[in-house]
């Protein structure tokens, strides 16, 4: 393993060459994944992706480059590399590239397993999850599931982040995730539904995600949709939303335009822009919205405490009742904005240059219960899960279109329906929330972005919310 | 980590490997490439990487167990993997590796190594200066990777490939245009081609009046960006392993069968010489060989490797994944009319140029949303009148190759972020596709 003596040593030397700022990070995750299909063992595979990236900036100029060679000459040929591709790019530069004053950590820290990882052998992750698996209920005549495909793994992310100007911090971080795609059919009608839970800690993390009762709670939507539910309504009308549907919605229609990079262009080409570009109203949102960004939760799939240019971790306040606020920074963005990094820079792995990402993103909880929000719906949709989504790359217009869905009928849950489709801007799906539930939780998802592509665990969530008079259908 | 021969790292790893298990293959990768990427007319960044990427394929009494290690000591990390074998339990996909076909193929370009081996991208960056093109964003990527594959099958086979590849998107007030390329030669007139269609497409939608487009179905032309994104996961749909998981529209589907327009041949092209995921032979040994998936509308057949030829009783197709087939490269054939004629073809219509985020409601029945991005033109009688944004195409898979009416004549060599597979195509002309309006901020 590469050390923090060896790492400053390099350090050192990219700012002997003319740098202003010099940054290392050993990053290494070490994973095992195991693949089942319909009810088998299929394969298992390991892998371990570790190496040291080295960043540079040089007169406005950022270079970056890594190695998987952690030899002294592989780690200097890379610090140099670093070093002289800042340089090419300072000599084409009208702006540059500079690092403003952030507070820098030093600390070592770990997310404590419950059940370590390392205690526990394969034959017992797989016989603890094959019985999962197992003790699923799949009959619900006349619907047959056709496959089912469930991928545990696990991965420990081991992290040095040093840099020129006192970063010091070492952290571990375990996680565990279930990934599973169930296909269904009666008669001519077929459907899918795909989940993803996955939460930082050891292997407790299989009994706090509830793989089995999500897992049947799916088959019987599906059941729902494809057996019991009727056509969906169209139209203006109230829609209740369940959590899963409403943190994803803070994931891709407030977080991603809230990363600041996305606001100056730095991913315009790729993962795209923002509404923030061009939106010049001081709110969005009716006052019952307020969305935070929370890498600090303890137990969330997307949990840090410091970020991978070392500054501390904080909670981001997106937006504050209804108004717009502060923006996701790195320290690059920050400097842009005059403000300090509010520590959003993660990389997915040694590969990977730091940008501008989510950790935990939310609907703060309001006091309604669900059945408060129900009884205030003439007539509308309750929306419990949804299928399919997608998002334009400003993040305006999102649809989201349901798995499950009922009818409300005088404040009271009645007829299932199928394939509600949900098609708004995200003013109109923020200003129309009038009540918002207690019931905030949490689901875990793979965010991307960057180029190459850089997958990074976060969790998304929300309570239920009530929306007044949107378009279905 | 002192190796620089792919094969003499591939022959030390699979020392480690062979006696311990009865069946293996050692893959591994050399990969020198280096990325300049850009925002704002400017370069953002320039980054570079030296990665050694070992992978590891093990059987033992029908198990399988895979391995990815990008570490400096592999050999160290196999050793601690190999007893993973013991503890699973037999895969209903295991069969036996076959015995190598294939030969090795290698498409280089010397400039592309070098710059990659020297993580310097060199003379691109002013032959392809964005400084006179305003608000520019993309990359540009060098990529060179040395590979040997040995196996207890006999296999001892290598091939080294160059990539250059990248993509320019282009603003003109709020107006964008967005174009990729992709080759295994330094070719810089692709990146400059690619620069000037994003910049043309932005200008046009900047010169047009907005018109809002309504919901409904529409005649729309595809660009090769559009199409590319679609009919890759039309190919997709193709391999044996979304059939066998449940995730394809094609389940059920025979040889022979009419599934699309006569107007469409998609060919799978694993050695095409300037396209980089050019091979000779595939992850077990076997020889590639390009091949059609759907030839004039018909159905040709799933593509496989050995263990998804066993449970589907047919032969493999020379595109393992140890696991799951794998497309290379991506071809699909010419039409007979020129670009512009195909915009007068299309009469009134749309012409979607960019697309992403496209999602399956439901893989079986391959019925898809995706939302257009930068510039959506409106045609009439022809001609471009207008221009809108962030519209949604949807509509399903199956209905989306029959619908196709004609192809143009020119084609492009596509690689982006929602075009995995390096593929070769034209605009692609639908007769009816339904749209569903955006909104303007």
């Amino acid at each position: 393993m590469t050390g923090f003596q060896e790492l400053l040593k390099h350090v050192e030397a990219i700012l002997a060459a003319g740098s202003s700022y010099g940054e290392a990070r050993f990053h290494s995750i070490r994973g095992l994944t195991l693949l089942f299909l319909n009810g088998s063992l299929i394969g298992a595979s390991t892998s371990d992706v570790t190496g040291v990236a080295f960043r540079a900036v040089y007169s406005g100029g950022l270079g970056f480059a890594s190695t998987s060679d952690l030899s002294s000459e592989g780690l200097r040929g890379a610090a140099f590399r670093a070093v002289s591709s800042a340089k090419a790019s300072s000599l084409v530069l009208k702006r540059g590239v500079a690092m403003g004053p952030s507070p820098q950590g030093s600390a070592r820290y770990s997310v404590v397993e419950a059940k370590p990882l390392e205690d526990v052998s394969v034959e017992d992750k797989m016989r603890i999850v094959g019985e999962m698996v197992k003790s699923v209920d799949l009959k619900k005549d006349p619907m047959r599931v056709t496959n089912y495909m469930v991928v545990y793994s696990e991965t420990v992310e081991y992290k040095i982040v040093v840099n020129s100007e006192g970063a010091r911090v070492e952290s571990r971080i375990p996680r565990v995730s279930i990934f599973y795609n169930i296909s269904a059919s009666s008669g001519e009608r077929r459907a899918n539904r795909w989940n993803s839970l996955a939460a930082s800690g050891g292997l407790e993390v299989l009994d706090k995600v509830k793989f089995t009762e999500e897992f049947q709670d799916d088959v019987n939507s599906l059941y729902i949709n494809l057996v019991k539910a009727g056509d969906p309504p169209k139209g203006r009308m109230d829609i209740v939303l369940a959590p899963e549907i409403v943190g994803l919605a803070m994931h891709e229609s407030v977080g991603h335009p809230s990363e600041a990079d996305r606001v100056l262009g730095r991913e315009a080409a790729q993962a795209g822009l923002s509404y923030r570009v061009e939106y010049r109203d001081e709110y969005i949102g009716s006052p019952k919205v307020t969305v935070y960004d929370d890498p600090t939760i303890p137990g969330s799939y997307g949990f840090y405490l410091y970020d991978d240019e070392g500054v501390p971790a904080r909670r981001r306040t997106l937006i504050d009742k209804g108004k717009l606020a502060e923006l996701l920074h790195n320290r690059e963005t920050a400097t842009v904005y005059g403000v300090e990094s509010n520590a959003s820079a993660r990389s997915t792995d040694y590969r990977s240059e730091p940008i501008v990402r989510m950790a935990n993103t939310y609907m703060a909880p309001g006091d309604y219960s669900f059945e408060e929000l129900v009884e205030g719906v003439k007539e509308g949709v309750y929306l419990r899960k949804y299928m399919e989504w997608n998002i334009d790359d400003y993040r305006w217009v999102a649809r989201y279109v349901g798995l499950e869905a009922y009818i409300i009928r005088n404040g009271r849950l009645e007829e299932p329906v199928r394939n509600v489709v949900l098609e708004v801007n995200t003013k109109e799906f923020l200003s129309s929330v009038d009540a918002v539930g207690r019931d905030l939780q949490f689901s875990a998802g793979t965010c991307g972005k960057g180029e190459p592509s850089q997958p990074m665990p976060v969790w998304m969530g929300g309570p239920h919310i009530r929306l007044r008079g949107v378009v279905v259908g | 980590m002192s190796f620089t021969d792919p094969r003499l790292m591939a022959e030390s790893l699979s020392r480690v490997v062979a006696g311990r298990v009865e069946e293996f293959v050692v893959g591994v990768g050399i990969v020198d490439s280096v990325m300049v990427k850009y925002a704002s007319g400017e370069i953002s960044v320039t980054q570079s990487w030296r990665d050694y990427v070992v992978h590891v394929y093990i059987a033992k009494d029908g198990k399988i167990s895979m391995s990815t290690y990008t570490t400096s000591d592999p050999g160290e990390a196999i050793k601690t993997t190999i007893p993973l074998i013991d503890k699973l339990s037999p895969s209903p996909f295991y069969a036996p590796l076959p015995q190598p076909s294939g030969s090795p193929l290698s498409s280089v370009d010397s400039k592309i190594r070098e710059a990659s081996l020297s993580g310097d991208p060199g003379s691109i960056v002013e032959e392809v200066d964005v400084r006179g093109y305003g608000n520019v964003a993309g990359m540009i990527l060098l990529k060179y990777s040395r590979n040997h594959y040995i196996g207890s099958n006999g296999l001892d086979m290598g091939y080294e490939v160059t990539k250059f590849n990248g993509y320019f998107r282009a603003f003109k007030g709020e107006e964008s245009g967005q174009w990729a390329w992709v080759s295994t030669a330094y070719e810089p007139r692709l990146a400059l081609k690619s620069l000037e269609k994003a910049g043309e497409l932005a200008s046009l939608c900047y010169s047009l009046p907005k018109v809002k487009v309504e919901s409904g179905k529409y005649r729309v032309l595809l660009s090769p960006m559009v199409a590319g994104n679609l009919l890759e996961d039309v190919a997709s749909a193709a391999s044996a392993g979304s059939v066998i998981m449940g995730l394809s529209f094609l389940q059920g589907r025979k040889p022979g069968d009419v599934i699309a327009s006569e107007k469409l041949t998609l060919r799978e092209v694993p050695r095409a010489e300037n396209m980089p995921g050019i091979r000779g032979f595939d992850d077990e040994g076997v020889a590639t060989r390009d091949k059609s998936i759907i030839e004039r509308g018909v159905f040709k057949g799933f593509i496989h490797n050995t263990k998804t030829a066993k449970l589907m009783n047919a032969e493999s197709t020379g595109n393992a994944g140890w696991l799951i087939p794998r497309l290379f490269n991506l071809e699909v054939d010419p039409g007979s009319l020129r670009e512009e004629e195909l915009l007068e073809a299309l009469g009134s219509g749309i012409y979607a140029t960019n697309n992403w985020y496209t999602r399956f409601q439901n893989y079986l029945e391959g019925s898809f949303s995706t939302v257009t991005r930068d510039a959506l033109i409106i045609v009439e009688n022809g001609k471009p009148s207008g221009c809108y944004r962030r519209a949604r195409l949807t509509g399903t898979l199956p209905k989306l190759i029959e619908n196709i009416e004609e192809l143009s004549r020119e084609r492009w060599p596509i690689e982006w972020w929602e075009v995995r597979t390096p593929t070769l195509l034209p605009h692609t002309l639908i007769s009816e596709m339904h749209v569903t309006a955006g909104a303007m901020l």
